[in-house]
């Protein structure tokens, strides 16, 4: 797999073991720092992958579909007015709450909720050094093919089935 | 210990595996002219699926309650052989107007039910629809030949609904399979959803 490419490319993104804990640390670190409400590591297509932070009342699940069709939307922006690349980062302000999305790499969104009363430039400087950091270690994964049939095999499809059943029957 | 997969290229789908947390994530895509009843769909799976299964309907509408950019709903399933899958349902916004939006849901899709307006005069709608739709993949270097894909003829109770097999001949090029559907009060909507669910995961299994 190439995570360097974009993500109307077609490739499938799995995680491995190690490279989840990898990422989880860095953000950790950066929760540490920054001490932000909510930081959330997604793909571009807006699948939550981990987060952390402060504030457990927030829907990592909505806030990372959400931010991903901003953030695509924006990105289309950004080409109308003749851009070559997606905007670097994108600031909500609000009165309480600030986001602030960045892209790391192609394929992948960094999604920090913070205090307004916390620096901008602060955050600024911190999440810059952890998608430095995302981004090497991303660009470190080594092209390895592995048969998926561990995850998804012949039975799979039958108990999915059974489950969709009893998921309307409740 | 959890196994290490670093990595598998998989050229004609999409889906996301986070191995250590032993999840699967597919996204499947509503998609068909405006009025059609994609809203209504998630509508109908939303307000009867378990409550502890399922997320939050969001939906981003105009002020005429018309879908502006998309609606997102989440389901999940419960353990299945150890793996927790789930399925993010998006739509899409029907009007013509909307085309670049509809272009940024599609990325990362796994499966599509394309929502056929079955009445006579929704017929050109539906096709040219179902042209950006193809238009839309081929850009993406994909194509619904051979894309998990399902069509549901839906708004059946109306009178003026076309004939199915005017409608089969007309939109269903590549004999996906196809439900009549009344997604007002269900009908169909569960089997629309199983179905695309089955292609999907039979889709992954082939290309393995």
């Amino acid at each position: 797999m190439n995570l360097g490419h974009g993500g109307n490319n077609g490739q499938s993104i799995v995680l491995s073991g190690e490279m989840y804990k990898a990422i989880s640390e860095i953000l950790s670190d950066l929760a540490s720092k920054t001490r932000a409400r909510a930081i959330i590591f997604s793909d571009m297509n807006g699948h939550p992958i981990t987060q952390r932070g402060t504030s457990a009342d927030i829907n990592i699940s909505n806030m990372s579909a959400l931010a991903a069709g901003g953030f695509a939307a924006t990105t289309e922006i950004a080409k109308l007015i003749g851009e070559k690349k997606q905007f670097k980062f994108i600031f909500h302000e609000g009165e309480k709450n600030n986001v602030y999305l960045s892209n790391v790499g192609d394929n992948f969104l960094l999604i920090i909720i913070f205090d307004s009363q916390t620096a901008l430039g602060m955050i600024r400087i911190y999440t810059k050094r952890a998608i430095n950091a995302l981004t090497e270690l991303i660009a470190n994964v080594t092209d390895t093919e592995q048969k998926i049939t561990q995850f998804v095999d012949v039975d799979f499809n039958k108990y999915l089935s059974e489950e969709l059943d009893k998921a309307f029957k409740f | 210990m959890l196994p290490d997969v670093p990595a598998f290229d998989f050229s004609f789908c999409f889906m996301f595996i986070n191995w250590a947390q032993r999840e699967i994530t597919l996204k499947i895509v509503y998609y068909g002219p405006g009025l059609s009843g994609k809203t209504t769909n998630l509508r109908y799976i939303h307000n009867n699926l378990n409550p502890s299964l399922r997320g939050d309907l969001i939906t981003l509408n105009t002020k005429e309650d018309r879908t502006l950019f998309f609606d997102f709903l989440q389901l999940e399933l419960g353990q299945i052989l150890g793996k927790k899958p789930r399925f993010n349902l998006y739509t899409v916004p029907g009007q013509v107007y909307y085309s670049q939006s509809r272009k940024i849901i599609l990325s990362g899709v796994d499966g599509i039910v394309f929502v056929v307006d079955s009445q006579i005069e929704r017929l050109e709608d539906n096709l040219d629809t179902l042209l950006d739709l193809e238009q839309n993949l081929i850009t993406m270097g994909r194509t619904l030949k051979n894309f998990p894909f399902v069509i549901q003829f839906n708004k059946w109770d109306l009178p003026n609904t076309a004939n199915i097999d005017a409608l089969q001949h007309k939109l269903n090029f590549y004999q996906a399979p196809h439900f009549k559907s009344v997604a007002t009060e269900g009908i169909g909507v569960l089997e629309t959803l199983k179905a695309i669910i089955n292609q999907v995961v039979i889709h992954i299994q082939q290309k393995v």
